[in-house]
């Protein structure tokens, strides 16, 4: 499994996939457990959730991790097709609503040519699907040097700042 | 007109790179079929039966009368010297060759043209009244705000991969010529007490299989926030939306197995959990963007109106035209012309190259180098002094493009249907062919009145069949194409679904059907009754009696 960060250079991989029957490990252990949700999360204090990452599907309820969001390590939004947009916008409510800073991950069948989307969506990291290069989806970080709506992060410059910038130049 | 800053071209330069990369991936091999299909239908490119076609954005209708001369180049150069305007506002291209849109779209951005959009499950392009900035009852420029719109929903990060297509409509004035209600989201420009400016919205209309009159949920948005409750309208819609069945996957479905309310509450809520200052519009930016939609002065003409009235008592053929294809005009002394694309026995919509030169031209001469494209499928002139009406009709008599007919039986909308579309169940353009000919003696159709007649070729509705005042919607049955007659729909100003009023029809049955409908209508209507008013009066009965009861 190949992960890239929002400029498209592969990541490290820490995060293990948790499996309840045969792992003998608590999940407090030194090692960095992904979990699917299933109450896992419920009982572990503050500095043990910043060793856990929770995997939510679009069947999920976001909600449910509503109040420990902001002390896990990790959340993995997984798309079941390309183009069901919805962790889109789960993206946007986990950032905003519920204080996440960690890593949010994109995970499933991503398009290199949504990358861009991702970031812009507060997605900090992406699964590179099989089928797709580490390298096609650099290309497609860097495809815009601008963008119309503000958003959660990007990289890209909004045209509303540059107007606005543009605006106090030729005011001076 | 709104002219591209160097920020929204770099965006548009930056688009036409990156399809020219995902075209040649494609003609390498790097890229399979299943792969390319989501991004070229991002770029408005679609396989019909016989070829690529190209469906290019006109946004809000509006085209600068150099953008016209570039279509008619994009006609000549990579189609067969003709295009096809849609009930969308658009242009679209039939004949394309995969290998050549790359260089297609980058001539189009020369002139901020695009094509971005126009197909996918996005925020397709915003359509507005194509008299936006002309009309006298207008309170304010639906194009303003359609541009800010447009900028908004471009690339739209979160909103790109919808649960389907997502269609917005703008208009400033209390006649309707948007349809805003037969839309996702239909927007009216409005004024409360306090004189604020701000909007009527309306969620969840459309056509297709379901056809749905929009509910009010919104009676006064200050325009301020219009991109915030937008922004709350569309995250209600992409996380609730269903997707397990694309039939029942529009935003009308949502709203009405909510209710209307409870989905106005969801969206107040999410509204309220935005940073008011984040998407707030911005007072300046929509100064730039109406300064370039302000007309020149035109000094108004009180006794152009007169003059006119002196030409037109001596020439009953143009007056038919002035009565049929001319509007009010805010300034006096000026008038709007509807250039109709329905010439007797035509294909609705289509231009030829040589046409659309022609119109450029035209638009320089008499209407400031301005041109609109309609729902209805016809050009606007929306800028002509009244006192040029008489030479414009002349030169449009000349190039074929004087058809009296505009809003009357022969001014037919029709989607491409068979003879192009792969989803379509019948021919379309034929049979609105064959009716245009039935009627084609003008003095009748002046006579009938105003009369809204669409076909269309499958249940997806692109022909408007459920809002036309007679209705038309083709169908397959067991191998043979069948139409259904539906009446009482309306698309302007009042908006309503017709309903079916028996069995269908076969070709030839459809278009004697029409006949047999228009005679009742004459034979019944009182003294100065509109074909709707009679229909809205009698019901289908007398119709039904003279269409199933003769035999």
């Amino acid at each position: 499994m190949t992960v890239v960060n929002i400029q498209g250079e592969v990541l490290d991989q820490i995060w293990r996939d948790f499996d309840a029957a045969s792992d003998s490990n608590s999940l407090d252990s030194s090692i960095a457990n992904l979990v699917d949700l299933s109450g896992h999360i419920e009982k572990l204090d503050e500095q043990s959730l910043s060793r856990v990452g929770v995997r939510l599907t679009v069947d999920d309820d976001a909600k449910e991790i509503a109040d420990h969001a902001k002390h896990l390590g990790l959340i993995d939004l997984v798309f079941p097709q390309f183009k069901d947009g919805r962790p889109f916008s789960t993206a946007v409510t986990i950032r905003r609503d519920y204080g996440f800073t960690g890593d949010l991950r994109a995970s499933g069948d991503i398009l290199p040519d949504q990358a861009l989307f991702l970031v812009r969506c507060g997605f900090s990291s992406i699964v590179v699907p099989p089928q797709f290069s580490v390298e096609q989806f650099k290309v497609s970080l860097g495809a815009y040097s601008v963008a119309y709506q503000p958003a959660a992060d990007g990289g890209v410059n909004l045209v509303q700042d540059l107007r606005a910038a543009a605006v106090e130049v030729a005011a001076e | 007109m709104y002219v591209f800053d160097s920020l929204d071209k770099s965006l548009l330069n930056q688009r036409v790179a990156e399809f020219r990369d995902q075209v040649r991936r494609r003609l390498d091999g790097e890229l399979t079929e299943d792969q390319f299909k989501p991004l070229r239908l991002m770029n408005g490119l679609y396989l019909q039966l016989h070829a690529y076609m190209l469906r290019v954005a006109i946004p809000y209708g509006a085209l600068s009368s150099d953008q016209m001369r570039k279509l008619a180049y994009i006609a000549e150069k990579y189609d067969r010297g003709y295009g096809h305007f849609t009930t969308r506002q658009n242009i679209q291209y039939n004949w394309i060759e995969l290998s050549t849109a790359p260089d297609l779209l980058y001539d189009l951005s020369e002139i901020d043209l695009h094509a971005i959009q126009t197909s996918g499950n996005c925020i397709r392009n915003v359509t507005a009244d194509p008299y936006a900035g002309a009309a006298a009852d207008e309170l304010d420029d639906p194009r303003v705000w359609s541009e800010i719109v447009r900028q908004w929903s471009t690339f739209h990060p979160e909103f790109s991969f919808l649960p389907r297509k997502f269609k917005i409509a703008v208009t400033g004035s209390d006649a309707d010529r948007a349809a805003i209600k037969f839309h996702d989201i239909g927007l009216k420009i409005i004024r409360n007490d306090a004189g604020e400016l701000g909007f009527e919205v309306y969620v969840g209309g459309g056509q297709g299989r379901t056809p749905i009159v929009a509910p009010l949920i919104k009676s006064f948005l200050p325009t301020k926030d219009l991109l915030r409750y937008l922004d709350a309208v569309l995250r209600v819609y992409n996380r609730h939306g269903r997707r397990d069945n694309i039939y029942k996957a529009r935003i009308k479905i949502l709203v009405q197995s909510m209710g209307a309310e409870t989905f106005a509450s969801q969206v107040d809520a999410e509204f309220d959990l935005l940073d008011p200052s984040l998407l707030a519009v911005d007072d300046g930016e929509v100064d730039r963007i109406r300064d370039m939609f302000a007309l020149p002065y035109l000094r108004p003409d009180e006794i152009a109106g007169s003059r006119l009235e002196e030409a037109l008592s001596e020439s009953p053929q143009m007056r038919l035209w002035s009565e049929s294809n001319t509007h009010n005009h805010k300034t006096p002394g000026y008038a709007i012309v509807t250039i109709s694309l329905k010439p007797i026995g035509g294909v609705p919509g289509d231009a030829t190259a040589e046409q659309m030169y022609a119109i450029a031209d035209l638009a320089d001469r008499f209407s400031l180098g301005e041109v609109r494209v309609t729902y209805t499928q016809n050009l606007v002139l929306p800028h002509v002094r009244q006192a040029d009406l008489f030479v414009l009709w002349r030169e449009l008599e000349r190039l074929g493009l004087a058809t009296p007919n505009v809003g009357l039986a022969t001014d037919i909308i029709a989607c491409p249907g068979l003879d192009y579309c792969s989803l379509a169940n019948a021919r379309s353009i034929p049979i609105s062919q064959r009716i245009s000919e039935r009627f084609a003696d003008l003095e009748s159709q002046h006579d009938i009145g105003p009369l809204d007649i669409r076909v269309s070729g499958c249940i997806n509705a692109c022909g408007h069949h459920h809002a036309g005042h007679i209705g038309i919607l083709g169908v397959d049955k067991k191998g043979e194409e069948r139409y259904q007659l539906t009446l009482g729909g309306q698309g302007n100003g009042e908006s309503a679904v017709g309903k079916i009023v028996g069995p269908g029809f076969d070709e030839d049955g459809i278009v004697d059907a029409v006949e047999t409908v228009i005679s009742t209508y004459l034979s019944v209507r009182s003294a100065g009754e509109l074909f709707s008013q009679t229909l809205e009066r009698t019901g289908h009965a007398p119709f039904k009696e003279q269409l199933y009861d003769r035999g």
